[in-house]
């Protein structure tokens, strides 16, 4: 395969997965604003500045408003994390990797962009968001399943699996960067309603309150959450299931290409780690640990760039 | 006016579209109508689509597709196709003269300015001659009709010729919609076009090479004909690779690959001359590879169409292929050529500019319908300003007269209408053989009266039938 068309594919992966988290946290922050008695402002801004586009939004905007936040998460073409640019991306990614994707795989991105587009032309209005967020997420969840039913789980597949976990490890360690480390010192009592609904919106948008409740039967701490957010196996959005991922695709392409890589030999080593040590260790500084992966997932990516010729367009 | 269904005012049809006639008699054209959005919204669905230049970044658009037919009788393609393939082993003859011994400007056919002030001649490919000995792996005549047995060639496209994707799909959107009418018609098939041409280029690899790696060169998804691309080395189960993938090493071409990087023998090249390689030709070009030229006359890799093959398609050569038929194949030429008048020729600019409103005038080396003038449409404004253009710089056109190009019903909002088409065959040439794919694109100019069938210019297509009897 083309190195090029490795970081198409790659890439393609990460912007369709960064949409998809973007959407289910503006899902998240809106169930939040509805079931609040002020309008939730502060969710809104947490999502502007994880996404890195803070300086952005201010130089467009004077007013932090609901519609204003929405319409540039939603659709602002000089937002390049907005998720109409990510969806254009991930297209135009698509098409100049068009040989390398099944039928299905490329009709499912195609119709996301034509759906996505359509339904962004004009301003989004609140009566409209949920269907539209419903509509990005279920895009996504169209191109997975094409993707595991028609793909042949080759190179290929590999580097979009490994495009598509670096960016989920790098979502919820980014969630728990801002909003966990927050919560914590408020966490003592357990149940004070305020921080109930802030566990709430950081679980919501992993797409793990439902599982979380049902495993845990409603307790909520702060260390169950981290140890769920991290170290959980089963939890698709757990740093531990993104790795054992990533190791696995790398482990793959290592042995269809009968070569050694450098990072597969790094995210065995943070694999490793993760699965020897089931729970936060009260001594680990959970801000240091979160930090420390952030960056060597970051460098995980470039690892791979350069371990396969893949190359930046 | 002739129209292919209905033949000239005052018949009553013609025995080829008796079939297809009687269908549309049971059909509801509204229905078809309806049908017809639904067969565009497939196309956009599947991202068939093309970008126009000068438009916003992210605008593709659709080419029209219209669903009444277009249908060749086996005689009348008996003719085209022996044609068209002497014109274009006569092309190649000419190129491989051109590029070597120039004994057609010796014998004193061709002007030896015509040919060495031409930019699209290449003096690099002097003294050299491609693997397999073709220029042109592949060609797009087109041809425009007046009467039943009036074919006349418009151009060759000698080049770069796009559309055969289209061709394509427009026969897999018929058979998905239509299938009863390829059951009452013995249409002859153009699906292995793929296959063919991927076999037409290996047979030009040295044979020494077991398997040859084949690959797609494109300018990238901004290229007006990126989907046909995509969709070509799709078929071919080839890379689809740009130029930065490239690279040459110790003399070898080479695509960087996430396994490290493999050789590539032939590539099918969607990309200009002069973008080819910034070495050789045009140096701010990021299209091609640095060294790629060298490579090619090294015999490293083969270049398909071989540079400098636009030589024998400039509208100015044009007007002397009949003289080179006859040059190279001693035989009268099957296909007529459009008579054309050379601006560069001071008799006949002044002809041409004395009967501007009757003439189209084109560039020498213009393309996609632009920059050319269609006398008895144009305005008065239009007229004085290509009078100013001519006087400025007459080598730059030619002129030809105003055909009454030839109709076909099309569906439009009031039903069934004439409408002007043209046609482009697709011709692969091998060194074993030169194969004609049995049909076409068929272009129609969609407004009434319109001659311009470009796509850049709103013209749509048609499926094109070749009848088996």
């Amino acid at each position: 395969m083309l190195g090029r068309h490795g970081d198409s594919l790659f890439w393609m992966a990460r912007y369709l997965e960064r949409s998809e988290n973007i959407a289910r946290r503006i899902q998240a922050a809106f169930h939040y604003a509805l079931s609040k008695e002020d309008d939730g402002k502060d969710e809104w801004t947490t999502i502007i500045s994880d996404t890195g586009s803070g300086c952005t939004f201010s130089q467009k905007y004077d007013e932090t408003t609901v519609t204003n936040v929405i319409n540039f998460l939603l659709r602002d073409r000089d937002n390049l994390n907005s998720i109409l640019s990510l969806v254009y991306k991930a297209r135009q990614n698509g098409r100049s990797v068009r040989t390398a994707l099944t039928q299905e795989v490329w009709l499912s991105l195609n119709e996301s962009w034509i759906a996505c587009e359509t339904a962004l032309k004009r301003p989004t209005n609140i009566r409209d968001l949920p269907a539209v967020l419903e509509g990005i997420v279920r895009g996504s969840s169209l191109f997975r399943g094409a993707l595991y039913g028609t793909m042949l789980h080759n190179d290929i597949f590999n580097f979009l699996r490994l495009g598509t976990y670096i960016e989920r490890a790098d979502n919820t360690l980014r969630i728990m960067d801002s909003k966990y480390y927050q919560l914590l010192p408020t966490a003592r009592v357990i149940g004070g309603s305020e921080d109930q609904s802030q566990w709430e919106v950081m679980l919501r948008s992993l797409a793990a309150w439902r599982s979380f409740n049902w495993l845990k039967k409603g307790r909520l701490d702060p260390i169950s959450v981290a140890n769920f957010l991290i170290f959980d196996e089963r939890m698709p959005r757990s740093i531990h299931f993104c790795y054992k991922e990533i190791k696995l695709n790398l482990e793959d392409l290592s042995n269809s290409y009968c070569s050694d890589y450098d990072s597969l030999n790094a995210a065995s080593q943070i694999w490793t780690a993760l699965h020897h040590s089931n729970s936060v260790d009260k001594r680990i500084k959970l801000r240091e640990f979160i930090a420390d992966h952030i960056v060597k997932n970051n460098l995980l990516s470039l690892t791979i760039a350069s371990d396969f010729n893949l190359c930046k367009q | 006016m002739f129209d292919e269904m209905m033949g000239f005012e005052g018949e009553t049809g013609r025995a080829t579209y008796k079939n297809l006639s009687d269908w549309l008699d049971d059909q509801d054209l509204k229905k078809l109508s309806k049908e017809s959005v639904k067969a565009e919204e497939m196309f956009r669905r599947v991202g068939i689509t093309f970008n126009v230049y000068g438009q916003k970044e992210a605008e593709e658009r659709l080419i029209p597709f219209d669903l009444i037919p277009r249908i060749l009788s086996a005689d009348e393609w008996r003719v085209l196709e022996r044609g068209i393939k002497q014109r274009v082993s006569a092309i190649n003859a000419f190129l491989c003269d051109i590029y070597n011994e120039q004994e057609i400007i010796s014998a004193g056919i061709i002007p030896a300015e015509l040919i060495h002030r031409n930019e699209a001649f290449l003096p690099q490919m002097c003294g050299f001659t491609p693997l397999g000995g073709v220029y042109t792996h592949v060609v797009g005549v087109d041809i425009v009709r007046t009467g039943p047995e009036d074919f006349f060639v418009l151009e060759d496209n000698a080049r770069v010729p796009s559309g055969v994707s289209y061709m394509l799909e427009n026969r897999s959107t018929m058979q998905h919609m239509f299938p009863e009418l390829f059951t009452t018609h013995q249409i002859r098939p153009i699906n292995n076009y793929p296959k063919e041409l991927f076999e037409s280029l290996v047979a030009c690899a040295n044979s020494h090479i077991e398997s040859p790696n084949v690959a797609l060169l494109t300018p990238g998804i901004h290229n007006s004909a990126y989907y046909e691309h995509s969709f070509l080395a799709d078929e071919m189960g080839i890379e689809l690779i740009q130029g930065s993938d490239l690279e040459i090493y110790d003399g070898k071409v080479v695509i960087r690959t996430t396994k490290g990087t493999e050789v590539v023998d032939i590539i099918y090249r969607r990309i200009d001359d002069n973008f080819l390689d910034p070495l050789s030709f045009d140096p701010n070009s990021l299209l091609g590879a640095p060294g790629l030229f060298d490579a090619y006359r090294s015999r490293a890799v083969i270049l398909a169409n071989a540079p400098g093959s636009g030589i024998s398609d400039d509208k100015a050569i044009y007007s002397y292929i009949p003289e080179i038929i006859k040059f190279y194949m001693g035989e009268k030429p099957l296909l007529k050529n459009i008579p054309t008048w050379r601006c560069a020729d001071k008799q006949n600019l002044t002809y041409v500019l004395e009967n501007l409103n009757e003439l189209v005038v084109k560039e020498v080396h213009g393309s996609g319908g632009y920059g050319m003038l269609v006398g008895p449409a144009a305005s008065k404004r239009e007229l004085s300003e290509f009078t100013r253009k001519l006087r400025a710089n007459p080598a730059k056109y030619v002129a030809q007269p105003t055909l009454a190009l030839s109709t076909v019903p099309t569906l439009t909002k009031n039903g069934l209408a004439p409408r002007h088409v043209d046609l482009r065959p697709f011709v692969l040439v091998s060194p074993n053989e030169i194969k004609v794919t049995p049909g076409g694109l068929t272009r129609v100019a969609l407004k009434k009266g319109s001659l311009v069938v470009n796509s850049s210019q709103g013209g749509g297509t048609k499926d094109t039938w070749v009848l088996r009897a």
